[in-house]
Parts: structure tokens; C-alpha cells; sequence
């Protein structure tokens, strides 16, 4: 088809646009494969270069997925304590049903739950070795308790909701924790910016890692790459099979960081899950979704061709035939 | 088809490797460039597949002008142009078949097209069937061989050659030159720098002789 792409004689090279586009896109199908299959010969290299970049993608992943769950977590009222109203009276008691009327009604407060001596009794002692103590008692120690889920976020205005609450008849006292819902959301702030700092420090380390490996690899092949340019490859035609390596070393690398996180997620579900309980919450650590999987994936690649693209390109322009 | 224009080659280093060269070659002519080593004859190449430039002077290929040529018009230019070296240059981990195809690859072929140009140029160099070979399991004159068929795979209007006859003994020497002059007489522009005499003479071409980075009048 492209019998006349050079003229028998007179003129160098002539090639129109669309050969000149279809031999560009054959190209890179040919490469799409064959970069893949040249890296496979060396399997054991190419393991430790997936390993080592999946390792590093998969450390701020895992890390961005926990915190996730703990800032979540809160949004689920899971760690943000409800507030615990003891109660001076029984629960039975016309003070108490008053209470949870007057509370139900409060526009600060979110949810009510009561929590009777009964209640209160079966849930501690099934909590393990409480069960010997609570059989010490003749009646049961526990007073009713009233569980108040504030409204209100900021830690001032649960402070507030606490005191008036306090002030109501058949109250005893208000039990909630405001020191440290402030030091959580403080903490999770830090560990956010810190998770930041490590996934820009991580994805330059994949950069670097693809950029060095195929640094190694265009120095083996320095023979190959004159002879292409002296024969009339063009730079982008040298260094395209390098972005392709580039791609398939990141988007194996997160191949293997997706192992690494659903590994660790569930060798981790076990202890959180428990954890969870405690809260008398139903949360857990979340396997990456099949966008977040895709996500990744996509983020692998993309560190690859720049990795191949930042470090390639300008070594790859230096080597040029003798 | 080549035009050297008062053409002179000095390296940083101050070492003049060319001095106001001046010769013409016609398309389809086949030309000898003769002299003894360090005469100036691989510079002399060099500088018309654009891997030197010139200091002074201007060489022209097929109307264009090679010494004002941006670095990203030198990939067309080379890919109109067949090199062989004294060396071969053969990729020693890719099998013959892929050494030949690789101007057809640069060129962006379609494979079938390939195969049957890498199949052609390999039998026009008597190596028919042995594209499947590796480089290293063939003699010196078949490695030599193979590197001409890279050279003339994408049928291009100049073939220029350095040393191709430096490791081979009289017979295959002759054999690889009448394969040279076959070239030519299909209208294809040969150059060949060599320093074998008596090869030379046994050879009805036209010379050009090369004597300390100058061209010598016959």
C-alpha cells in the first residue's frame, strides 16, 4: 500500500499523514505487547521491581484507607461519644419518662436512647470476667442510663447541651468526653497532612524507581538505540518502547499494591471488627471499591509514564550514534 | 543527488579533519572513496548522514541542505539512506530477521509488507531461509552480508558503506562489492569509503581519493 514511500531514486522519504498515523498507532499496539512480553523474560527482576513499587504505593493507600474509616467513623458517631445521662431515679420512674420526653423534644439533641438498669446489667456482664463481680451484688448496682447523641459538633456547644441536661430533675450526672473528640479531629488533621507529605513522598519514589530501572535498561541497549537513529528513528520512536516499560512497571506495581492492601485489609478486619464492637458499631475497614481499584491502577500507570517520560527523555536525546 | 560544497570538518579539539572539500555524485553513480586510514573518509560519511556537521561549507542530499537541516528533519534524512559498517553492527540479541526489518519497523510497515521485504533483501544477499538464525552462529561474511541486507531492506536512493570489506578475505570481498555495483545499476547512489587498493582497480568506478582531509585531483 505504501509501495511508494520511497521514491525509486530522486527524493528522500515522502509519506503521507494517514500511513504516517496508522504506522504511528501500529507501532504503539506492537509495543503495548512486546514491551510486556520482553519484561516477562526476566521475571525475577521484574517481580522485585512490581514489589518494591507496589510496597510503596500500598503504604500510604493503606494508610489513607484507615483514617478514612476513623474520620468516617466519627461522622458515624461511632468514636464522638454520646453523651451518658445517669440517672438518680429508676428508669420506670415518671422523672425519668419525663426526661427522655423533654430530651426527645430538644431541638440540640440528635438521638435518645434509654438504657435500663436491666439493659445495662445483661450488656456488662456479658463483657468478659464482669460477670463473677456483678454476681458479688445482691441487686443490680447499675443505674438507668440515657444515651444523648448531640447534635451539636463543635466541642463548646456539647459542653453547653451537657450542662443543661445536668440541671434537669432525676439526672445524676453527665458523662462525656469533649477533651477528646477535640484531640481526635486535632490528630486526624495531622495525620491527614502527614499522609499528604507520604503520598507525594511515595509516588516520587515510584518515579524514581521506574526512572532508574530504565535508565539500566537503555544503558544495556545503547547499541540497539544508535543503530535505530542512525537507520532514522526519531527520538519519540527510541523512547516510546521506554514509555511503555514505564507503564507496565507502575501498572503492575499497583497490581501488586492492590494485593498488598486487600492482604492487609483482612488480615487487619479481625481486631478492628473487635474494636468496632466496643462502640457498639457496626464499622469496619473497607476493601478499595472497584473505583478506588481502577483509581489506583490508573495512578500506577501514570507514575510510570512519567517516571519513564521525566528521566527517559533527555538521556535517551544524549545517546545519538558515532 | 550529493553535493559537497567547499566543505571542512574541525573537531573541538582543533584536529581538521576535512579541508575545503569540493565533489559532486550524480544519482544511481557508484562511487569509491579511497585513502589511507585517518585520510578523513568515515568523517566524510558521517557528514552526510547528519551524524557530523560540517564547520565550514555546505553538503546537500537530494536538494537539501544537510548543514542547515534541524534535528528533527535528520530522522528522514537517514531513513533515506542504507549504511553498512566494517563491523557489521548487527543487534546480537534479535534474530536476523529483526536485524533487517528494523528501517521497515522505523519506517512504521505493515508486518506482512515486512516479511516479505526482510525475505527479499535476505535473498538478494544469498541468506535466503536463514532469518530465524542468530547473528553469532553466522560466519563473518554472512554477518556482513546480513548487514547489507538491513542496509537495502527500505530500498533507499543512497547506500553508503565504511569498510565493508575490512574483515574479509579477497574472494568475499569482491562478492560483497558486485553486490554493491548491483545495487547501483538499480539506480540506487553508492558510496564507499575502503583502503583496499587493489579491490578498487579491479573495479570499473569512478574514485574519489582522500589524502589528509583533502580531496587529491586524479
Amino acid at each position: 500500500m505504501n509501495e511508494s514511500a520511497t521514491g525509486s531514486g530522486a527524493n528522500i522519504r515522502q509519506i503521507n499523514r494517514a500511513d504516517r498515523l496508522r504506522a504511528w498507532s501500529r507501532h504503539h499496539r506492537q509495543l503495548f505487547r512486546s514491551t510486556l512480553s520482553t519484561l516477562l523474560n526476566q521475571p525475577g527482576a521484574l517481580l522485585i521491581t512490581w514489589l518494591v513499587i507496589g510496597i510503596a504505593l500500598s503504604l500510604p493507600i493503606l494508610l489513607s484507607l484507615a483514617l478514612r474509616e476513623i474520620s468516617e467513623a466519627d461522622t458515624r458517631q461511632v468514636i464522638q461519644p454520646a453523651m451518658s445521662v445517669y440517672l438518680s431515679v429508676p428508669s420506670e420512674s415518671e422523672t425519668a419518662q419525663a426526661l427522655l420526653q423533654t430530651l426527645r423534644a430538644s431541638s440540640a439533641v440528635g438521638e435518645v436512647r434509654l438504657i435500663t438498669e436491666q439493659a445495662a446489667l445483661m450488656e456488662f456482664s456479658s463483657l468478659a470476667g464482669f460477670g463473677d463481680v456483678l454476681n458479688a451484688f445482691s441487686e443490680n448496682p447499675l443505674p438507668g442510663i440515657i444515651e444523648v447523641v448531640p447534635r451539636e459538633r463543635d466541642g463548646a456547644g456539647i459542653k453547653l447541651l451537657a450542662q443543661q441536661i445536668a440541671g434537669q430533675d432525676g439526672v445524676d450526672q453527665v458523662s462525656f468526653d469533649a477533651a477528646w473528640l477535640e484531640r481526635l479531629s486535632a490528630i486526624l488533621g495531622i495525620l491527614e497532612r502527614v499522609l499528604y507529605a507520604l503520598g507525594v513522598l511515595f509516588s516520587g519514589a515510584v518515579i524514581l524507581i521506574i526512572g532508574n530501572t530504565l535508565r539500566l535498561t537503555i544503558e544495556n541497549q545503547r547499541g540497539e538505540i544508535e543503530i535505530t537513529k542512525l537507520f532514522g528513528g526519531s527520538d519519540s520512536f527510541v523512547q516510546r518502547p521506554f514509555i511503555y516499560r514505564g507503564f507496565w512497571l507502575g501498572f503492575g506495581g499497583a497490581l501488586l499494591a492492590f494485593l498488598i492492601i486487600q492482604s492487609s485489609l483482612l488480615y487487619l478486619s479481625d481486631p478492628v471488627e473487635r474494636l468496632a464492637q466496643s462502640y457498639r458499631s457496626n464499622f469496619a475497614l473497607e476493601a478499595l471499591n472497584f473505583g478506588e481499584s481502577i483509581g489506583l491502577f490508573a495512578l500506577g500507570a501514570l507514575l510510570g509514564i512519567l517516571g519513564s517520560w521525566v528521566s527517559v527523555w533527555r538521556y535517551l536525546k544524549q545517546i545519538q550514534p558515532k | 543527488m550529493l553535493v559537497f560544497d567547499h566543505v571542512s570538518k574541525r573537531y573541538p579539539n582543533g584536529y581538521e579533519a576535512l579541508s575545503d572539500v569540493s565533489f559532486s555524485v550524480e544519482a544511481g553513480e557508484f562511487v569509491f572513496l579511497t585513502g589511507p586510514s585517518g585520510a578523513g573518509k568515515s568523517t566524510l560519511l558521517k557528514m552526510i548522514n547528519g551524524v557530523e556537521r560540517s564547520s565550514r561549507g555546505q553538503v546537500h542530499v537530494a536538494g537539501q541542505n544537510i548543514s542547515r537541516l534541524p534535528a528533527r528533519k535528520i530522522p528522514g534524512l537517514r531513513q533515506g539512506i542504507g549504511v553498512v559498517f566494517q563491523n557489521h553492527q548487527l543487534l546480537f540479541d534479535r534474530r536476523v530477521y529483526d536485524n533487517v526489518a528494523l528501517p521497515l519497523v522505523i519506517a512504521g510497515m505493515k508486518p506482512t509488507e515486512v516479511g516479505r521485504r526482510v525475505r527479499a533483501a535476505l535473498s538478494k544477499v544469498g541468506l535466503t531461509g536463514r532469518e530465524g538464525d542468530w547473528p553469532e552462529t553466522l560466519s563473518g561474511g554472512e554477518q556482513q552480508r546480513v548487514g547489507i541486507a538491513r542496509a537495502v531492506v527500505h530500498r533507499p536512493p543512497m547506500l553508503l558503506a565504511d569498510e565493508p570489506t575490512g574483515n574479509l578475505d579477497p574472494d568475499l570481498s569482491r562478492e560483497i562489492m558486485s553486490l554493491f555495483l548491483q545495487f547501483s545499476q538499480l539506480g540506487v547512489t553508492v558510496l564507499i569509503a575502503t583502503h583496499d587498493l587493489e579491490l578498487v582497480e579491479s573495479m570499473p568506478a569512478r574514485r574519489l581519493q582522500l589524502q589528509a582531509g583533502r580531496i587529491q585531483s586524479p
